[in-house]
């Protein structure tokens, strides 16, 4: 009998569905993967089963019996424990303090018992310890250690919780070799020991490595659960990718209509006489999440940035946009060396960065379309210092007909508007300060699909009148549709350049799980996953995920 | 012990620098405190006298426990406007139910009375934040207004007494230590007590970082509203000494503590935003607030200046404050 099951579970976040009818069943002793391109929903299912995200629909069985969980302190009372991986730690407590947070043995009169407290956490973490070779300092803060030493911690504490069923939610996307290994060896101990053990990661040799059985999940539903001894790497991409055809068919459109006048040789041309408008060196940011990134954005060119999420793709945007300060490494725009320390700076040199998050980076949602429009540009319109309200209407009005925003009122403040028109003010925002070189940070995240694809068309009609395009997104259909060539990162590194024949979604998510181009049979070669300057990897990673 | 073994390598060679960057922001308020004794000394020739030293720390409680108070609350991520207000409504109640008794037992139930009053409204400050969800400045803000109302209901206007026993044994010297000592003494105690209970640790993490609190499975509701209660309960102490200092009772008396106490808990270095700081270094921050006062007042300041002045000084407190936790957060 399965000691976890979930049948049927669905789940909306707003306009958003992360969960559509996501089922799996896991049994006692098995290491069971959980698998999934990006925003399959398999964090969300993750979440569901450790009580932290309540279900829309669905059932939640655990040993046979359908438990509707309220908390996550009602999951940990059926011995589920979860590695997150946005971690579950208090930086302002110990590492024996946050190993038994809500586990903390009690003395007379109720007190907390420091010395058992201190004795227990260290239990709890020497056979992890043991496994590593090294000791885990118990008295200093948390948030003094490295993001591979608070995972570590973070994985001991789910350990000390004794779970019958744990979680690891790319528990190893910030360790180190060393620290893999060891967590190897104790889920080995575990499975021995009749735990079972849902594993999420983008790491494949490492499914391949711990795991028995796989259920993929594709947007949100459950495609199928197969044994791993008998699946191959190509297998589970198929079963990943599937064939989207509803979203190719409404997401083409107007987008590739541009596209298709364009290939041939016509197209090849273009790109080798336009000038490099762009040309970054070396680039090093965000703590390591960006390392060693060296690229050239053509004038009239759309660049897609592609992997799976959190490999350093908006650090990397926000890096070249002053967001995010440079560790090293060169920028040139039009052949000039140019020197980026805050986003002015960028706006000034033409850049504009489109955010996905439009609520935290883009839009003040209480203030009026308008001035959300006319915020990056004023200065182009005032007089005197003075804003000059007839100009900014003027523009407002033009931007908002060109790109079709559907707003009553240019003074109805914008969080009045659908999520896709939002957007829209966003992109019009940057418009209106003429932009030679566009950033687009997955700037169609949670957009609908008719929103999608103007946006699409509008990108389109900036490549035309020479702008350069360099665009991040998680959607891979979207990077296969818009652009010439796609980057692929991995860790904060390019891995690998698509374009041409190859630029399609299966080799796409071939390139951001590292596997060999699938078809023509090659092997993935051990431990490649780690190659990619390991001593940096943990710093890289954490800030990758977070 | 392999663990032990461990920190003891890790920690050997620079023993002194951690102790130092653990404890930096006590480092840092004790010598503001030492500071401000010495000017306090140099200027007022009597101040180590024991009757000085009586009547300082006796005018000193009250800051003091409403700082402990405040502190609970902005250690679990928030904040209590209405404290002072809740200080004015227990002082009320209390002189109130007082009337002209002069019985013990009957000042017993009194005091009883107001702790229950103090509590009652921390719950009811909880609730508005952790289950209805309102902003912790806006909520507190609002009941405030409640509590003042509900006050000048109780006692429109100053008046009451207390019995003579209560506000000269306020007053009194207990084995060699003054009451006052006393009672802030026992605020501390509480606290440690409180520390050292899971619900103390758990005020820390929800105040560190709430979603995690939540993912391991803290019912940080509970302790929100847990926090609001303890602060109401010390407020309410806060307002007994009131009541015993002033032997009457007064509707206006609790107002100024709600800035105050807040200075008080960013001058000892605890972060506004939470998980940070520890109550012990909120009484010391309360305590050099005392000292400043009578600093001005001793240098003979022109009064027109004393608010000015003070009003510097704490500036410059909450600024060193403010680059001491910024600096640590950085490094």
């Amino acid at each position: 009998m399965a000691i976890l099951e979930a049948k049927g579970v669905h789940k909306r976040f707003g306009g958003v569905v992360a969960l559509d009818g996501a089922s799996l069943s896991c049994e006692r002793g098995e290491v069971h993967a959980l698998l999934g391109s990006n925003g399959s929903g398999k964090s969300t299912l993750a979440k569901v089963i450790t009580g932290v995200v309540a279900p829309d629909a669905g059932e939640i069985k655990i040993r046979g019996k359908v438990e509707a969980p309220r908390s996550p302190a009602d999951m940990r009372r059926l011995r589920v424990a979860a590695v997150y991986q946005d971690l579950s730690l208090i930086p302002q407590l110990t590492v024996a303090e946050n190993i038994l947070l809500h586990e903390e043995p009690r003395g007379r009169w109720g007190f907390i018992d420091s010395k058992a407290l201190r004795r227990k956490a260290a239990t709890a973490a020497e056979q992890f310890a043991e496994a590593l070779g090294r000791s885990i300092p118990m008295d200093e803060l948390v948030g003094n250690l490295s993001p591979s030493e608070q995972q570590t911690v973070e994985i001991i504490k789910a350990l000390a919780r004794n779970p019958e069923i744990l979680i690891l939610d790319e528990a190893t996307a910030s360790l180190h070799k060393g620290e893999v290994d060891a967590l190897f060896e104790t889920i080995t101990k575990l499975k021995a020991k009749g735990c079972a053990i849902l594993f999420i990661s983008h790491r494949m040799e490492e499914i391949f490595r711990f795991c028995d059985r796989a259920t993929v999940l594709r947007n949100g539903q459950t495609v199928g659960t197969v044994k791993l001894s008998e699946a191959s790497e190509g297998d589970l991409v198929d079963m990943m990718v599937g064939q989207r055809m509803d979203e190719v068919r409404a997401g083409r459109g107007q987008a590739t209509r541009g596209k298709e006048s364009q290939e041939g040789p016509e197209k090849f041309q273009r790109e080798g006489s336009q000038p490099v408008v762009l040309r970054i060196h070396n680039l090093r940011a965000g703590d390591g999440a960006v390392r060693d990134v060296s690229l050239e954005l053509r004038e009239g060119e759309v660049v897609g940035l592609g992997g799976l999420q959190g490999q350093g793709q908006s650090e990397l945007l926000k890096a070249i946009f002053g967001a995010l300060p440079l560790e090293s490494g060169r920028i040139e725009i039009n052949n000039n060396p140019v020197s980026i320390s805050k986003p002015m700076d960028a706006i000034r040199n033409g850049i504009a960065l489109i955010p996905g998050d439009r609520a935290r980076e883009g839009l003040f949602p209480v203030r009026p379309v308008l001035e959300n429009l006319n915020i990056a540009s004023m200065h182009r319109r005032s007089a005197a210092g003075f804003l000059r309200a007839r100009r900014e209407e003027a523009a407002a009005g033009s931007i908002v007909s060109d790109l079709q925003i559907k707003v009553e009122d240019l003074s109805h403040p914008v969080h009045t508007l659908s999520g896709g028109n939002q957007q829209k003010v966003v992109v019009g925002r940057w418009l209106l300060n003429g932009p030679r070189i566009l950033l687009l940070d997955d700037a169609t995240k949670g957009v609908d699909v008719h929103a999608k694809s103007e946006i699409y068309a509008i990108i389109e009609r900036l490549r035309e009148q020479g702008a350069a395009v360099l665009l991040y997104s998680s959607d891979d259909l979207e990077l296969v549709t818009l652009c010439d060539r796609v980057l692929v990162l991995y860790e904060g590194k390019i891995v690998e350049t698509l374009s041409g024949a190859d630029l399609t979604e299966n080799r796409l998510v071939s390139a951001a799980l590292r596997l060999a181009p699938s078809g023509n049979g090659s092997e993935i070669s051990p431990g490649r996953a780690y190659d990619t300057g390991r001593d940096n990897m943990g710093r890289g990673g954490l800030h990758g995920v977070s | 012990m392999e663990s032990a073994e461990s920190v003891g390598t890790r920690t050997r060679t620079n023993l002194w620098q951690r102790l130092l960057r653990r404890h930096l922001i006590t480092v840092a308020t004790a010598s503001l405190l030492v500071l401000a004794i010495a000017m306090n000394a140099i200027l007022q020739s009597d101040f180590f006298t024991p009757s000085v030293i009586r009547s300082n720390l006796t005018s000193f409680v009250p800051l003091v426990v409403a700082a402990v108070a405040q502190t609970i609350v902005i250690l679990a991520g928030g904040i209590d406007l209405s404290l002072g207000v809740i200080i004015t409504l227990v002082d009320v109640v209390v002189v109130r139910l007082i009337g002209t008794s002069s019985s013990p037992t009957v000042l017993a139930l009194c005091l009883g009375a107001g702790l229950a009053v103090g509590a009652l409204a921390g719950l009811v400050n909880g609730i508005a934040v952790a289950v209805i969800r309102l902003q912790p400045i806006v909520a507190t803000f609002a009941t405030s207004f409640i509590w003042s109302g509900l006050s000048l209901l109780v006692m429109p206007r100053p008046g009451g007494q207390v019995p003579t026993f209560f506000y000269r044994g306020y007053r009194q010297v207990f084995l060699g230590i003054p009451v006052a000592a006393w009672i802030i003494a026992g605020v501390l105690v509480l606290w440690l007590i409180i520390k050292r209970l899971p619900l103390g640790r758990y005020i820390y993490a929800v105040g560190g970082n709430q979603q995690a609190a939540y993912a391991t499975g803290i019912n940080e509701s509970g302790v929100k509203i847990a926090s609001y209660v303890l602060c109401g309960v010390f407020a309410a102490i806060a307002g007994l000494c009131i009541v015993a200092d002033t032997a009457t009772g007064d509707p206006f008396v609790g107002a100024p503590f709600t800035l105050t106490s807040i200075t008080a808990v960013v001058i000892g270095g605890t972060r506004l935003t939470g998980g940070v700081g520890d109550a012990g270094n909120s009484v010391i921050g309360a305590i050099i607030l005392g000292l400043v006062t009578n600093i001005i007042f001793f240098a003979n300041v022109p009064s027109f200046y004393q608010e000015f002045i003070f009003g510097v000084i704490v500036v410059a407190a909450l600024a060193g404050a403010g680059m001491l936790t910024t600096r640590r957060r950085s490094s």
